[in-house]
């Protein structure tokens, strides 16, 4: 036996999910909406402290000021750190309404701020201290790293920091190989770890004051767990009870193959169409590595299906994987489902690849959908899992246009997407493939007025 | 997310008026520091004029009757050390004030407090309370004092 694509028709089942499948858990944007507002109360507590810190004769004081820009900075630029790292640590109720690349965005964006916060807090401190000691301030640095407390560790992690922000500037980090700079910034655990200590030793918003130290651990250790449990213990939890292995790998067009997956359990895992995962392969060569590839169907106990174009050392790998290699699994992840539609019918555009996370989508949706899909391909034969998606297409009411050529033969634009699909403002866009691609449908939704939250794009990117 | 700006602010806005609110309300509590009384200098000017503060015995204030109490405050630590507060009292007058522990971190601190703490020492026989002004220059250490002989006075009031 194998797998088979089963691409039923659904009259049999309505609009209920097969009795093997779980209920994919809900996105709820309320938890969101929370999760924002504790953000910025955390923001605003951090500011207030700072402002609370110093009295008026201590401002007053001789480095009074510089020590007040030092503690404004140090409690700003910690806490943006922890809320990056939160942003990565895979909560599942707020990736599922954000996204795991709506979440790196964010965390990417935040990036330059804790950095160079601290790195401004260590100098104002010194300044302010040099000045209240009346001391030179390379003295004042001496004194500082070899007899108060905790700081010289403290200095080590703000070192490490800033050569992660160093390492992390476009000019470098591009010649450097991804897996690398990766390894580097996982430094900044350390860092953050490192540099706990001093502040509940010196911090003036600390000492003395046991109810914002016991909140200011507690955010911390918090911060700690939460990492552990949802971006290390979730994962190996799963792997393990799903024992996912590769049964099976096919051809399915130049430079494209399934990987078909046996698991245990499958019927425990909530997958969504148009979810992926991180996929950790473990052979000797491809076990340290995990990347994101999609569903290219939803699961179908014991099978699961990933669907990879090979377009660089790992993609091209997994075309060379033996059958019966053990696989560990971070996920599923992704906001690009159909909990994300918000109007009552939907445009399906997918180029090359991208028809995987649209193929688990349009096996989603329900039976009268009727979606308007479009797939962009160079030649016909890159047009993979067409007779799966023509199928659905047709079982779900809807109509498919192969939109095959060079980029001077097609052109999507304003006049020819309308003509395509005359009924644009009735539907959301889901737009999935490589990043230009993305970003010229996406550019051509707005441009023809389709409002942002209904158009939700997934870009693969090397 | 539409409007994400929006619960930023608003939850900004709480947490910072919270914070600010749990601290105003916080120091309703003895040792209120703030007002600045010495110069900005940090030179005080009870050095200037009058005796050397600490080799003075304390004459007995008028009012202080009945058995001398004495108790301990409790150590209080501040960004450069730690210190405690000794005060002896007569009836409901502090009538001495002295300083069992003083630990600092660096040599400029010992040395700002041994200069600080004669000091502190005439404010609090002069307001016979812990209600001080604080020397400016050396608030951490003023405030730690202040909040050592605090819990001291109130050891001796709930005996």
């Amino acid at each position: 036996m194998g797998y088979e694509s089963v691409v039923a028709p659904r009259s049999r089942q309505g609009r209920k999910r097969p009795r093997a499948l779980p209920e994919p858990r809900r996105p709820r944007p309320a938890l969101a909406r929370a999760g924002l507002v504790a953000a910025g109360a955390g923001l605003g507590a951090v500011t207030a402290l700072a402002i609370t810190a110093e009295t008026g004769a201590e401002l007053r004081a001789p480095g009074g000021a510089a020590t007040f820009l030092g503690s404004l900075t140090g409690l700003v630029g910690t806490y943006l750190a922890l809320l990056m790292v939160l942003l990565v640590s895979r909560i599942p109720a707020i990736e599922r309404v954000l996204g795991q690349d709506g979440l790196l965005r964010w965390h990417r964006r935040l990036a330059p701020w804790p950095i160079s916060l601290l790195l401004a807090h260590a100098l104002f401190i010194t300044i302010g201290y040099a000045q209240a000691a009346r001391a030179g301030l390379w003295h004042q640095v001496g004194v500082m790293l070899t007899r108060y407390p905790d700081v010289l560790i403290a200095t080590v992690g703000l070192g490490i920091m800033a050569g992660i922000g160093v390492v992390s500037l476009r000019a470098i980090r591009r010649r450097l190989r991804r897996e690398t700079w990766w390894l580097i910034h996982l430094y900044m655990y350390l860092a953050l770890a490192l540099s706990f200590a001093h502040v509940l030793a010196l911090g003036p918003s600390f000492v003395g004051h046991p109810l914002t130290r016991i909140v200011w651990s507690v955010a911390w250790a918090g911060t700690a767990g939460l990492v552990l449990c949802y971006r290390f213990g979730l994962p190996v939890v799963r792997s393990m009870r799903h024992r996912l292995a590769v049964a099976e790998v096919r051809q399915e067009g130049p430079g494209v193959v399934s990987v078909i997956c046996t698991g245990r359990n499958l019927d425990k895992l909530p997958i969504t169409g148009g979810q992926f995962f991180f996929w950790r392969f473990l052979t000797r060569s491809m076990w340290w590595q995990a990347h994101p590839y999609t569903l290219s169907a939803l699961p179908q106990p014991p099978y699961l299906r990933l669907t990879v174009k090979a377009v660089g050392d790992h993609s091209a790998a997994v075309a060379r994987l033996r059958p019966g290699t053990r696989v560990a699994v971070e996920g599923p992840y992704g906001a690009f489902t159909k909990y994300a539609q918000q109007r009552p019918q939907a445009l399906l555009v997918a180029a090359g690849i991208g028809v995987t996370a649209l193929r688990s989508l349009l096996e989603d949706m329900p039976r009268n959908a009727a979606p308007v899909v479009l797939l962009r391909g160079t030649r016909p034969e890159d047009l993979v899992l067409h007779k799966e998606v023509a199928d659905l297409v047709r079982y779900r009411r809807g109509r498919l246009h192969d939109l095959v050529g060079t980029r001077e033969q097609v052109v999507l634009d304003e006049r020819s997407l309308p003509r395509l699909v005359p009924d644009l403002h009735r539907r959301d866009i889901y737009v999935c493939g490589p990043e230009s691609f993305v970003t010229t449908i996406v550019d051509l939704a707005a441009r023809l007025g389709v409002p942002a939250e209904a158009v939700h794009h997934e870009a693969y990117a090397l | 997310m539409r409007r994400a700006g929006w619960y930023l602010i608003t939850g900004a806005v709480a947490g910072f008026a919270g914070v600010l609110g749990l601290h105003i309300g916080g120091t309703a509590a003895p040792a209120a520091l703030g007002q600045p009384v010495r110069g900005e200098t940090g030179t005080p000017p009870a050095l200037a004029g009058g005796s050397a503060p600490g080799t003075t015995p304390p004459a007995t204030p008028a009012g202080a009757t009945g058995p001398a109490r004495s108790a301990a405050g409790a150590v209080e630590p501040y960004g450069y050390g730690q210190l405690s507060v000794t005060v002896t009292v007569r009836g409901d007058r502090i009538v001495a004030v002295s300083v069992p522990v003083l630990r600092t971190v660096d040599p400029y601190s010992q040395q700002l407090a041994q200069q600080v703490i004669p000091m502190l020492r005439s404010e609090v026989l002069a307001a016979h309370s812990a209600q001080i002004h604080g020397v400016s220059g050396a608030t951490y250490t003023s405030e730690a004092y202040a909040q050592s002989i605090q819990s001291a006075l109130d050891k001796l009031h709930s005996r």
